[in-house]
């Protein structure tokens, strides 16, 4: 058993600075980690509406084989900037900005991230990224999907250039909080937090941000060389210049494969911390659950060639990069049987939070068999392009991101609020949304099977029938977004105190007032243990001032 | 003037001769700057990546039409990026071993150098589009790789001689102590970063 180490006075741990007063410095220009994520979590949920409504004018156009809805070139519009706004202004920022930002410090007993003014620019990256790359809207939008495959991209009108920039900009944002991350999550957890005692939230964040540094950094290359080339004729995928549209597919997904882990990791910490809680019960498999996130980072920046198999790929490359592809399911496997586990014999308590939680185990174990499929060469050959994939990356984006980000936000709405959500309306939420999801997603896994191709604004009339389901299913699910965010305006105003701990947690920012103070903890606590072994003391010491009316620590000097 | 000889900056935090404190947020900066250098690293691999996989698509390299460059020319330029390196060196030595004088020469000698080096480059590329014709986009996908790549490299190296300006005067002002002087070992540090980057790119472009 490892000793704590003892705490020594004058450094950062004792560096506290006055909260700030006025209302720029407070909540606009803030540099208070737990402002910044809400901040993030605001600007998210706007573009979560606006890129969602993109998405039902795509589901109105395919209520009918031969569309209607909106032109035909509106269309590849439309599914392009709902694609490139979900991934990048959506869920990224909602993961790591939004609950990485709010969470994570708490958890590891920090008072702050490393660099605060670097987290402020980071963020206010990110909603002039968000207008950037709506505007594009206003010269002609790009047409070719999120992927922005050259030499359609290249052919494009003006606002695929301002796309390539809005992307260059959020990714930029990306890059600096994963930094940020890096270094609060390496050098400035609470003493005696050694690394294998870290909340498993805390390991996902470890694991995403050098993701989120060094991917996001490749996709900047790419973009800048888009960009010299759309707007300069410089020659890097134009194959009559020389160029090779292939370079930009290895480049493009050089970073993209390893971004759906970046999409995928925090969701996978949020559940690891909100299943034990609700089932009452220590997490199975801590060691396994952390490291398998550091191998799923690791594998993903081997498998990014098997969204080539139909581009011209090499056959020899093609058996490598299937089965590094099959073998990344083994820690993902690793996870969910851990998961499994942990609520084997628990005393479950079905709130909210919990319902997402294991709709989202259910839901992205679905989208993960899908991706074996795909990943398999002889079937992907028969499957890519098709609205198989479309089913497949809405399973693990929607039914795992998404679901994690809804999870996350219904079990820590009540520390950034203080105020507890309507249960009965999460409830609502909760089943409608995952009838609609299913009813929306689930058909197109056989209509891919049949052949219907994606990103088309007409169709076969053969395929009209589920895609009338699908779309009348999205309506439902866009009506339980709805509801969720009636939830939210209630529950601020109307909703129950929450007190400090109303679940009965035992990671540390459980163990302060919500919301917490300015400066998060009164006493920079001291770790003895795992925070997941229920009926066991808690295993912090220095926490007994959190929850009295003991004084705020003294800010240290000014400046 | 002697670095000893400089205020040294009292705060509260100050305990038994530590400055606990700076010693935290010193480690947090050289961390974050790493890892800052590092993402620089990729940005440049990605390119890397792009110019080998277009080079090795198939045709002749240099492609058809294209002279060869001047590698003799290069190899002097990159003395001087190194020799460089080498002055940055001795000038945060001497800065640590409280010598003003021979810290602030050798600063400005790396100061200099840097400004050869980019007169140097200004020098190729004017060569290369009078007299050769090649140009950034008028030349397939040599004129793309080399002009991106050497001049992602040259706006590092301003963006280099810009920061160590501003780490002359702020040691001059006293910004530096003799024990604390992070802005002058992050300076050492991108300096290092940029010359490194040129070993790949003179191999890549003018030796292979």
């Amino acid at each position: 058993m490892a000793v704590a180490a003892t705490h020594v006075g004058g450094g950062i741990a004792d560096h506290v600075h006055p909260e700030p007063q006025g209302f720029i410095r407070r909540y606009v220009f803030s540099i208070d980690h737990k402002i910044i994520g809400i901040q993030y979590l605001i600007t998210g949920f706007i573009f979560l509406v606006l890129a969602g409504l993109l998405a039902e004018v795509i589901r109105t156009q395919l209520m009918n084989a031969n569309g209607g809805f909106v032109s035909n070139n509106t269309y590849n519009e439309v599914y392009s900037i709902h694609g490139s706004a979900m991934v990048w202004l959506v869920v990224i920022p909602l993961m790591t900005g939004a609950f990485g930002n709010f969470v994570m410090p708490l958890q590891i007993g920090a008072r702050d991230v490393a660099f605060p003014w670097l987290n402020m620019v980071s963020f206010w990256m990110f909603p002039v990224a968000g207008l950037m790359l709506f505007s594009s809207f206003l010269m002609g939008a790009p047409v070719a999907g999120w992927t922005e495959y050259p030499p359609m991209s290249l052919q494009g009108e003006a606002g695929t250039s301002m796309w390539c920039a809005a992307i260059f900009l959020v990714g930029i944002s990306s890059t600096l909080t994963g930094m940020n991350f890096m270094v609060t999550i390496l050098k400035m957890r609470a003493p005696g937090m050694t690394l294998t005692r870290m909340p498993l939230f805390v390991w996902a964040q470890l694991a995403t941000a050098p993701l989120s540094m060094v991917a996001t950094t490749a996709l900047a290359g790419a973009l800048a060389a888009l960009f010299m080339e759309r707007q300069f004729g410089v020659p890097f995928f134009d194959p009559t210049k020389g160029g090779s549209p292939l370079l930009w597919q290895h480049m493009f997904w050089f970073y993209s494969h390893p971004a759906v882990y970046i999409m995928i990791l925090p969701a996978f910490g949020m559940i690891s911390e909100i299943l034990p809680t609700f089932a009452r019960k220590p997490i199975f498999g801590y060691k396994m659950i952390a490291f398998s996130s550091v191998t799923i980072a690791l594998a993903g920046f081997m498998v990014w060639a098997h969204h080539m198999f139909t581009s011209g790929l090499a056959p020899f490359m093609q058996l490598p990069f299937m089965l590094l592809t099959f073998v990344i399911a083994v820690p993902t496997g690793v996870k969910i049987f851990s998961w499994i586990t942990t609520l084997w014999g628990g005393k479950i308590h079905f709130t909210s939070a919990m319902l997402f939680a294991i709709g989202f185990v259910v839901l992205f174990a679905l989208g993960g068999i899908t991706g074996i499929f795909l990943a398999s060469v002889p079937t992907d050959l028969h499957l890519h392009g098709t609205y198989f994939v479309v089913a497949h990356f809405h399973y693990v984006l929607v039914g795992g991101s998404l679901m994690g980000i809804f999870a996350g936000f219904y079990y820590w709405f009540p520390k950034m609020s203080g105020r507890m959500l309507s249960e009965t309306l999460g409830k609502w939420h909760f089943w409608l949304f995952v009838a609609g999801f299913n009813g929306t997603f689930l058909p197109m896994h056989w209509l891919g099977f049949e052949g219907m191709p994606r990103r088309v604004a007409v169709y076969d009339p053969q395929f009209q029938f589920w895609n009338r389901v699908e779309s009348v299913s999205s309506y439902v699910m866009t009506f339980a977004i709805l509801l969720f965010f009636v939830n939210i305006l209630v529950s601020l105003r109307r909703g129950k105190k929450a007190g400090p701990n109303p679940w009965k947690a035992r990671t540390l920012e459980w163990q302060i007032p919500s919301p917490p103070h300015y400066y998060n903890f009164k006493h920079v606590p001291t770790v003895y243990g795992l925070p997941y072994d229920f009926s066991e003391p808690l295993p912090y010491r220095g926490l007994d001032d959190e929850l009295n009316d003991a004084p705020a620590p003294v800010p240290a000097g000014a400046h | 003037m002697a670095v000893a000889s400089l205020p040294h900056q009292q705060t509260e935090h100050v305990e038994g001769g530590v400055d606990r404190f700076y010693e935290e947020t010193r480690d947090l900066r050289l961390t974050g700057f790493l890892f800052f250098l590092f993402s620089d690293v990729v940005l440049f691999s990605a390119f890397i990546f792009a110019y080998l996989y277009l080079r090795n698509s198939g045709q002749s390299w240099p492609p058809p039409g294209i002279a060869r460059l001047d590698v003799a020319f290069a190899a002097w330029n990159s003395v001087v990026l190194f020799g460089s390196g080498a002055t940055m060196h001795y000038a945060l030595e001497n800065w640590k071993h409280g010598n003003f004088n021979k810290y602030a020469g050798f600063l400005i000698a790396t100061i200099v150098l840097g400004i050869a080096f980019l007169g140097g480059q200004a020098y190729e590329y004017t060569h290369l589009y009078f007299v050769d014709k090649i140009s950034w986009a008028g030349s397939g996908i040599f004129g793309a790789s080399f002009f991106t790549l050497t001049g992602m490299h040259g706006f590092h190296v301003a963006v280099g001689v810009v920061y160590l300006t501003v780490l002359l005067l702020q040691s001059v002002h006293g910004v530096y102590t003799k024990e604390k002087h992070f802005g002058l070992t992050a300076g050492t540090l991108y300096w290092h970063f940029v010359d490194i980057i040129w070993v790949v790119l003179f191999s890549i472009f003018y030796l292979i």
